[in-house]
């Protein structure tokens, strides 16, 4: 394998971009923008992609003079006023804000007690995955997890029986086996994929505590010693370090994503939450019920160009179905965490860190693949060039993870080459 | 420090890279955090062409460690030179550029091998974050004009005009144009240059030989048009070519001043009346009480907003109850043009104040940009979305300027009052609001307040309640989620 670093600007775009998906896993709370109209510009812009009511989103523009402090916890005292049932609050600082003099954790402090409403501020990552602002975003969440209380096993049977039971109604006793931790998944995925990627988990014995971000912060699962942190994506690095300040187990693994990815996850996390199992039975089952897909993508060339940090899985993903990876670009490798991504990739592929995005331009013209999953500034261009592309952005939904998401993700591969194929056969 | 719902137009350096966008051989270094980089997205969906955006990103700070990491204003400004050779660089700054102080380099460029030119580089050294979107590609566009149209050149043979259009990512820039191109074609004007859509340095150059300029968009042409006016004394039509009396005085003007025969462009604007112009048909076969004394308001930019109002008030006998525009910068120009047609004309770049206004005033009808979409879905007014931003790039965009405009105009209107008329009038008169009631529905946004009027009234009706409540009103909005 050679990862070379292009030092160039990959195709990414704002983090701002994630408020989208934060604010239809958090929809009680309210995201406050701060900084100049350029932020603003750039967040409703980006969020108009997910349609008017993605996000209960105010921004805040500042003027060119330092602002008196307080005055930022008034304003969005007023923005927070709007809305019923408003529980939490996300102030998103951009970098002008900063230059600004906005005193970002006093300013937060006073909104909390004005307020009474939680407030997680966040400062807009100048760079990185267009994915950053939500591992901020997440590890500002679990850092107010309740802490999960020493010697709980001394008190009350607490009502337990994990994420699923929770969710049907069940409430057993506490029928949690001596020594296993409960494992708290970190990452953002769709209400039916967390449904069943729980159910995945709990199906091999563990308990699955909650996940982060959980909509009523009521909800939100204890983090601490006895617990084991997991997350769905790799980009996450920060809301692992958060897990690790509090004393959790982190598990540094494959994502779940694909049927390999899947099995090694709940491995590993069973692992980490103290029991050795064997996924292979569950995994031969879930690779024959997409072997029909996978053969589709044996021998198809494909193109990652890199912006959400998703690649390097995907990329395995497709590489273990056979197809032929012709670059994989990623804006930074997040290590440790890519670690075990990186070791079961494959020597064969390359990686190029921090792409130039100008030319992937050529070397997808030059490499002619079959497939190109293309950030949002190349997705057009490519297109336009008769390269058949899926946009990045679509792995983002939230579908894809576990082995009943494993088919979604590969459909995602697969529908573009049959809609070109049906539009190729007409006669125009 | 103002809470906003949304802003109408973008920060300067998004102005800059609009205009080096629409232009051949220009290239923009857009210095900036990696965070504030998603023009190319932008531009992505809009052009659906295989180009690129011509923008290099110059990171204030490298977005990783490495020492080959571009980061280096001036050492990315070569670059981008060595790399793309353009006839022009446009250097854009980022707010964040701009707040924490950076100039850009004074620094020249070696001469290219094919043309033996050097690049010239354009600073752009006026920015500034209080120089917004529409004014910052104005500037742009003058500085680039002045880089390249800087000596005389004769006069063409045949009579010939500049079009000054709209720049990249507004998305009836070259519909407009097409559409202004086959009326000067109709009286027997040749084109120039077209700028900034598709221009190059040539274009530029060849600019001062035009007989007269023609600006589409006074927000965008306005500072260039007035220089080669100054400059070359070439005048200019500036007026909004919508509507069929905008669109027939325009080709008067151009016909004066390219020394046409004036009955020659009155044969060619009967000739569009009678066959292309769709409005003043509208406005004849239309009952009377359709369109005549009914209350519209316009908010939007400045040549969309003005042309939209006269077009209205003059053409369709409708009372404009109210004008604003969000271009601040152009208020003064906007006020003096929209007392021509309304007593009440603002600036204002606050979605909610449009809001606010468009909620006590309650007009028949709002034309307005894609942040007024709600307001009038909240207060179930009929809405036209005709002034930019807009919110909807169309495959194949029609245009409202010109004679072919006005057939868009009739049938966007047609559209809207026909869909309001079939719908029932709301149920008796407004129910009393208690103080305490009144309170509450001030708390909920401008843009929501009219949906959630609506919601309570029907709520206490049903209830038998004699007037509105606190109680009943967060109830109703309580169902109505």
């Amino acid at each position: 394998m050679t990862i070379l670093n292009e030092a160039g600007t990959p195709d990414t775009v704002s983090p701002l971009y994630c408020i989208g998906h934060l604010g239809e896993a958090l929809p009680h709370a309210l995201f406050v923008v701060v900084g100049t109209r350029a932020e603003a510009f750039a967040a409703r812009t980006l969020l108009s992609t997910f349609g008017p009511d993605c996000a209960r989103t105010a921004y805040v523009v500042l003027d060119p003079e330092p602002p008196e402090r307080g005055a930022l916890a008034a304003e969005v005292g007023r923005a927070a006023r709007r809305y019923r049932e408003c529980e939490l609050c996300i102030l998103v600082v951009g970098r002008t804000a900063r230059l600004l003099g906005i005193d970002l954790s006093g300013e937060a402090g006073l909104i909390e007690r004005r307020l009474h409403l939680a407030v997680h501020a966040l400062e807009l990552p100048s760079g990185g995955f267009t994915t950053s602002l939500e591992d901020s975003a997440l590890a500002a969440l679990l850092r107010r997890a309740p802490a999960d209380a020493p010697g709980r096993e001394e008190g009350p049977p607490k009502e337990r029986g994990g994420f699923l039971s929770g969710l049907l109604g069940r409430r057993p006793e506490d029928s949690r086996t001596p020594g296993l931790r409960p494992v708290v998944l970190a990452g953002r995925a769709s209400p039916d994929c967390r449904r069943r990627l729980a159910g995945e988990l709990e199906q091999a014995g563990l308990e699955v505590a909650g996940f982060i971000p959980s909509p009523p912060p009521e909800e939100m699962p204890p983090v601490g010693p006895e617990t084991v942190v997991a997350p769905l994506q790799p980009y996450l690095t920060e809301t692992l370090r958060a897990a690790q300040e509090r004393g959790a187990g982190v598990v540094h693994t494959l994502a779940p994503v694909g049927v390999d990815g899947t099995a090694r996850f709940i491995r590993d996390v069973a692992r980490a939450a103290g029991r050795e199992i064997n996924e292979l039975a569950r995994a031969r089952e879930a690779l024959a019920e997409v072997e029909g897909l996978r053969n589709r993508l044996r021998g198809l060339r494909v193109f990652l160009t890199g912006d959400t940090g998703l690649e390097i899985p995907l990329a395995r993903t497709l590489a273990g179905a056979g197809a032929v990876i012709l670059e994989v670009g990623t804006p930074r490798i997040a290590r440790p965490a890519l670690v075990p991504e990186l070791q079961t990739l494959g020597v064969e592929i390359d990686i190029v860190e921090a792409p130039e995005w100008t030319r992937q331009i050529e070397r997808v013209e030059e490499s002619r693949p079959d497939l190109v999953i293309a950030g949002p500034g190349l997705y057009a261009p490519l297109t336009a060039r008769g390269h058949l592309c899926r946009l990045s952005l679509d792995f983002l939904s939230g579908d894809i993870y576990g082995y009943a998401g494993a088919r979604r993700l590969l459909e995602l591969f697969i529908t573009p080459l049959d809609r070109a194929s049906k539009l190729d056969a007409l006669e125009l | 420090m103002r809470v906003l719902r949304g802003v109408y137009e973008g920060p300067g350096s998004h102005g800059i890279l609009r205009v080096a966008a629409s232009m051949r051989g220009v290239r923009a270094v857009f210095r900036a955090l990696p965070s504030e980089w998603h023009f190319p997205a932008l531009l992505g969906g809009y052009a659906r062409s295989g180009t690129a955006a011509p923008v290099t990103l110059s990171p204030v700070i490298p977005p990783f460690e490495s020492s080959r990491a571009p980061g280096d204003f001036a050492g990315d400004l070569s670059a981008a030179v060595r790399r793309h050779a353009p006839d022009a660089v446009l250097v854009a700054r980022s707010d964040t550029a701009l707040i924490s102080g950076e100039e850009p380099p004074e620094m020249s460029f070696p001469p290219d091998r094919r043309t033996g030119r050097s690049p010239k580089l354009i600073r752009s050294d006026w920015e500034s974050p209080e120089v917004g979107e529409v004014e910052a590609a104005n500037l742009a566009l003058l500085e680039l004009v002045q880089a390249f149209a800087n000596r005389p050149r004769s006069r063409t043979k045949e009579p010939s005009v500049n079009l000054f259009g709209a720049p990249v990512l507004e998305p009836l820039a070259a519909a407009e144009l097409a559409e202004m191109e086959r009326l000067l074609g109709l009286i027997g004007v040749e084109i120039n240059a077209v700028v900034p859509l598709g221009a190059g340095a040539e274009d530029l150059a060849r600019l001062p030989r035009a007989w007269a300029s023609v600006v589409l968009h006074r927000e965008f042409g306005e500072a260039a048009s007035l220089y080669l006016q100054d400059e070359f004394k070439i005048p200019r039509v500036a007026a909004p070519i919508l509507g069929a009396v905008g669109t027939g005085a325009a080709l008067r003007s151009i016909g004066e001043l390219c020394s046409l025969d004036a009955s020659d462009v009155n044969r060619v604007i009967w000739g569009e009346l009678a066959n292309t112009a769709r409005l003043p048909w509208y406005a004849r076969i239309t009952p009377p009480e359709v369109l005549e004394g009914r209350r519209v308001a316009v908010f939007g930019d400045l040549t969309y907003a003005l042309g939209l109002g006269y077009t209205c008030a003059r053409e369709l006998g409708m009372e404009v109850i109210w004008s604003g525009t969000y271009l601040l910068h152009m208020e003064r120009d906007f006020m003096w043009r929209a007392e021509a047609f309304t007593d009440e004309a603002f600036a204002t770049d606050d979605p909610d104040e449009v809001a606010a206004r468009a909620e006590s005033s309650r007009p028949d009808l709002l034309i307005g940009t894609a942040l007024e979409a709600p307001v009038a879905d909240s207060l179930g007014i009929p809405f036209l979305e005709l002034c930019p931003p807009r919110s909807h790039h169309p495959l194949s965009p029609a245009p409202l300027m010109g004679y072919a405009g006005t057939g868009a105009i009739a049938d966007a209107l047609d559209a809207a009052l026909r869909r309001h008329r079939s719908e029932p009038p709301p149920a008796g008169d407004n129910l009393p609001w208690n103080e305490d009631a009144l309170e509450e529905l001030r708390r909920i946004p401008p843009f929501l307040r009219g949906r959630a009027r609506r919601l309570a009234e029907e709520h206490a009706r049903r209830a038998g309640a004699s007037a509105v409540t606190r109680e009943i009103l967060q109830e109703s909005r309580t169902r109505g989620r």
